[in-house]
């Protein structure tokens, strides 16, 4: 009897760890600092943001390892200091001096230094990162008089403006005593983070969750507020919604919950939708156009197809109000760069017809004037939905739009490497400054296969001549001024037809606070984010 | 005529029968029924059901009329399955006949082909054709074609093994007729039988795995199909789970239709073998 007894305690201690194991992270602990657990949709598969410099990585990755700068609200030049306390750049453009902060250490306890942040910008931002390969590629070399001043030496003026704008995103820094000699590419820091941020990186389950505990020995004294937090799986969208509504999760970023589920999971009690914290990281709907196609070739098409397109729609419909109707190239919330003083094509039907009777493409017989191929890029539900819009909105004006669909990865070969396609569907991303982002979509050059770019085979000799101009402007002014020029052209020449552009959204449950403090939020440190007692 | 008759005997053969029928009416008529293109957008977004006489099942996350949809997406379900299921038949019994026919070394190649298509889970086959070559209404058909065809190609195998040793083959082989066509003049119209009971099976089969496809995301995109509308829904789920639902209940009544049909085909025809043996 009595082995009876000890086996069936046994037999519930088991079933108790088994139960511990599958909820592991997945509950909040009201008490204490907290757990603050997220849905992360995505596994990178390399977690180092000073290689990859992309949203999916950041999210996990910013709260080990810090950029010089990060993206504020209210700093000087829309920047906060973060590992660099404050940056010049010479008027030549041939230089930037960082001052870099004191007292700041590895999690593994040695101290960061200048030398970091040389070895940094040479050996990875400079060769390997996808953006700091534009940015820096006129790096030569950075200067370390002292341990807190490290100067960047450029062979070609490359302007503050860009790489001011650039610091939150390209300028993670690495620990150079763990990377140096080493084949950067494998190393397994690359996986097992260590920076020197608000949270150490603990544990990854891979398919279960990131675990990421509280850095004790941050620089920022008291904080962070967070014991803990988990990033927790969930690859199924309509599955985030659901575990927020449960408390599994307490936050689920990059619209993890779907648009179409905004509206009633907001009046969930205990539950907050907060679209604010994705102005630095704005989404542009934009529709690629393929200028090999003769009809295409025509301007008057293109406005034609510009004015077919009910911008109004696609922001209230398709977005449900969390979008803005996009005038040109430059998003309106890149302040610094926007202007509304282009030309603009407002919805009008009539106007559309006219002018594709006026450039020759009259309708047959059955109303058809020209048949294109459309190609929505299969990212987002949005981008899917806007392809079965436009096609409708193009049938009004007499063009045939047939949809193909296609995954991933034979999207872009379809689209940048194979150009079978007429009309293509993008969300590109702006990055803060248009020489890193919306030019490469107009400028005339690039090898085919290059993804996300301009391979529409559309040239303009001043457009380009704009871009180059810009790229080696130094002067701040001068260098807006140039992209003011750069909107007006391309809104007057419609190379691509912008259309809206939109940020992420984020739910959380209310006991989470300070969401949204800076507009990266969501791929920013967190170490000010808390959760209620 | 006799078989009809029999046929109309089966209960759940005529239960099957109306619920077809009143689809394919609607399929059929669906350019007067819905004239609009179901994929133009024809009112307000989210309209729920039976809020607008105009639109009476609601409208979709695009405003695209619900009921148009339903009506259309039945031309392209029941369209698929019955070119699926013809196509499957075809190849079926030309390699069951050759195979059974010929026999040797000929019958062992197709007996083995077959097998390796039949290992295949079907579903797979069509989702890995379909993602190669991409979708359009045409791969659909072809792929699901690819996965049904062993069946029918196996029965009638068997059936003509049973057949060349009747007195009729021999009969025709005296008279000099060429073997190719004993073997599909003679043979193959007494071999089908047993194939066509299953045709309906293959047709429900069909549609249920053109949907999943489009579902996925792999149908035509261009025309309106059950599967797509599912999967538009899905996100909605919460919101507005008729747009799910609804295309959902057009296929399990569809599919429920076909099975009660093929039901109906194999009490006649085992009612034939009981009243004259």
């Amino acid at each position: 009897m009595a082995v009876l007894t000890v086996s069936r305690r046994l037999l519930l201690q088991g079933t108790a760890a088994l139960a511990g194991l599958a909820t592991l992270g997945l509950r909040a602990h009201a008490a204490g600092g907290g757990r603050l657990v997220v849905a992360a949709d995505s596994e990178p598969k390399n977690l180092n943001p000073a290689i990859v410099a992309s949203n999916g990585v950041f999210f996990v990755a910013s709260k080990v390892i810090e950029p010089l700068a990060e993206a504020s609200y209210t700093g000087e030049n829309g920047l906060a200091p973060r590992l660099a306390l404050a940056w010049e750049g010479s008027s030549d453009g041939l230089s930037v001096t960082f001052r870099l902060r004191p007292d700041v250490t590895w999690h593994d306890g040695k101290p960061f230094t200048s030398a970091d942040v040389a070895f940094s910008a040479l050996q990875v931002w400079k060769p390997l990162q996808n953006l700091g390969r534009t940015i820096f590629a006129d790096l030569t070399a950075v200067d370390t008089p002292d341990p807190l001043t490290a100067v960047f030496r450029f062979s070609q003026p490359t302007p503050i403006q860009l790489i001011r704008n650039a610091l939150p995103a390209v300028t993670a820094v690495l620990p150079r005593h763990l990377y140096e000699g080493t084949d950067i590419a494998t190393n397994p820091a690359n996986v097992q983070l260590v920076g020197t941020g608000p949270y150490r990186f603990a544990e990854y389950k891979p398919g279960q969750y990131y675990r990421l505990t509280r850095n004790d020995a941050y620089w920022d004294k008291g904080k962070p507020a967070l014991e803990e937090i988990i990033f927790r799986v969930l690859p199924d969208r309509a599955g985030a919604g659901a575990a927020l509504e449960a408390d599994e999760i307490q936050l689920a970023a990059f619209s993890a919950v779907p648009l179409a589920d905004l509206a009633r999971i907001a009046k969930v009690p205990g539950i907050k939708v907060v679209p604010e914290g994705y102005e630095g990281l704005t989404y542009q709907l934009v529709v690629e156009i393929n200028h090999r196609r003769k009809e295409l070739a025509d301007l008057k098409v293109r406005q034609a197809i510009a004015h077919a397109i009910d911008r109004k729609f696609v922001v209230d419909t398709i977005f449900l109000g969390y979008a803005t109707a996009s005038t040109g190239p430059v998003p309106k919330n890149a302040g610094e760069f926007y202007t509304p003083d282009v030309e603009t094509y407002p919805f009008d039907v009539a106007r559309a017809n006219a002018l594709l009777d006026e450039a020759g493409y009259t309708r047959g017989a059955d109303g058809v004037r020209f048949t294109l191929r459309l190609l929505p890029a299969p990212y987002f539900n949005e981008t899917r939905q806007f392809g079965d819009y436009l096609k409708q909105a193009l049938k009004a004006v007499g063009i045939d739009a047939q949809l193909v669909n296609n995954d991933a990865a034979a999207h872009i070969k379809a689209v940048y490497a194979d150009h079978a396609f007429d009309l293509a569907v993008a969300p590109p991303v702006f990055r803060g400054d248009p020489a890193i982002s919306t030019t490469i979509l107009v400028k005339s050059g690039l090898p085919a296969g290059v993804p996300f770019s301009n391979q529409g085979g559309f040239v303009s000799a001043e457009i380009d001549a704009v871009i180059a101009q810009a790229a080696r402007t130094v002067d701040t002014s001068a260098r807006t001024q140039l992209y003011k020029t750069f909107q007006k052209l391309v809104a007057a020449d419609l190379p691509l037809i912008n259309v809206a552009e939109w940020g992420f959204i984020t739910v959380a449950r209310d006991t989470v606070e300070n969401v949204a403090s800076n507009p990266r939020w969501a791929v920013s440190n967190w170490s000010d984010t808390a959760l209620q007692g | 005529m006799a078989f009809l008759r029999r046929y109309l005997r089966s209960g759940a053969g005529m239960a099957g029968l109306l619920i077809l029928a009143a689809i394919a009416l609607a399929a059929l008529a669906a350019p007067w029924l819905a004239p609009r293109d179901p994929l133009a957008i024809a009112g307000p977004a989210l309209l729920p059901p039976f809020s607008d006489a105009g639109l009476p099942l609601g409208t979709d996350r695009l405003g695209r009329d619900v009921l148009a949809g339903l009506i259309h997406g039945a031309r392209a379900s029941l369209a698929v399955g019955l070119a699926a299921m013809a196509a499957a038949l075809l190849i079926g019994s030309v390699v069951g006949t050759v195979a059974g026919f010929a026999g040797g070394l000929v019958d062992e190649a197709l007996m083995r082909i077959t097998d390796a298509f039949q290992v295949v889970p079907r579903f797979l086959l069509a989702l890995a054709f379909v993602s190669t070559l991409g979708p359009s209404i045409g791969t659909v058909v072809l792929a699901i074609a690819l996965g049904a065809w062993t069946e029918p190609a196996r029965l009638v195998r068997a059936q003509v093994l049973s057949l060349r040793e009747r007195d009729f083959v021999a009969a025709a082989r005296v008279i000099g007729m060429h073997p190719a066509e004993i073997a599909f003049r003679e043979i193959l119209p007494n071999a089908l039988t047993p194939a066509l009971a299953i045709a309906a099976l293959i047709v429900a089969a069909a549609v249920l795995i053109e949907a999943a496809l489009s579902f996925l995301g792999l149908g035509d995109p261009n025309i309106v199909t059950w599967g797509t509308m599912i999967a538009e829904g899905r996100n909605l789920l919460r919101t507005a789970p008729s747009l799910s639902l609804l295309p959902g209940l057009a296929l399990v009544v569809t599919v429920l239709g076909i099975y009660l049909v093929s039901e109906g085909i194999g009490e006649a025809l085992d009612r034939r073998g009981r009243a004259a043996p």
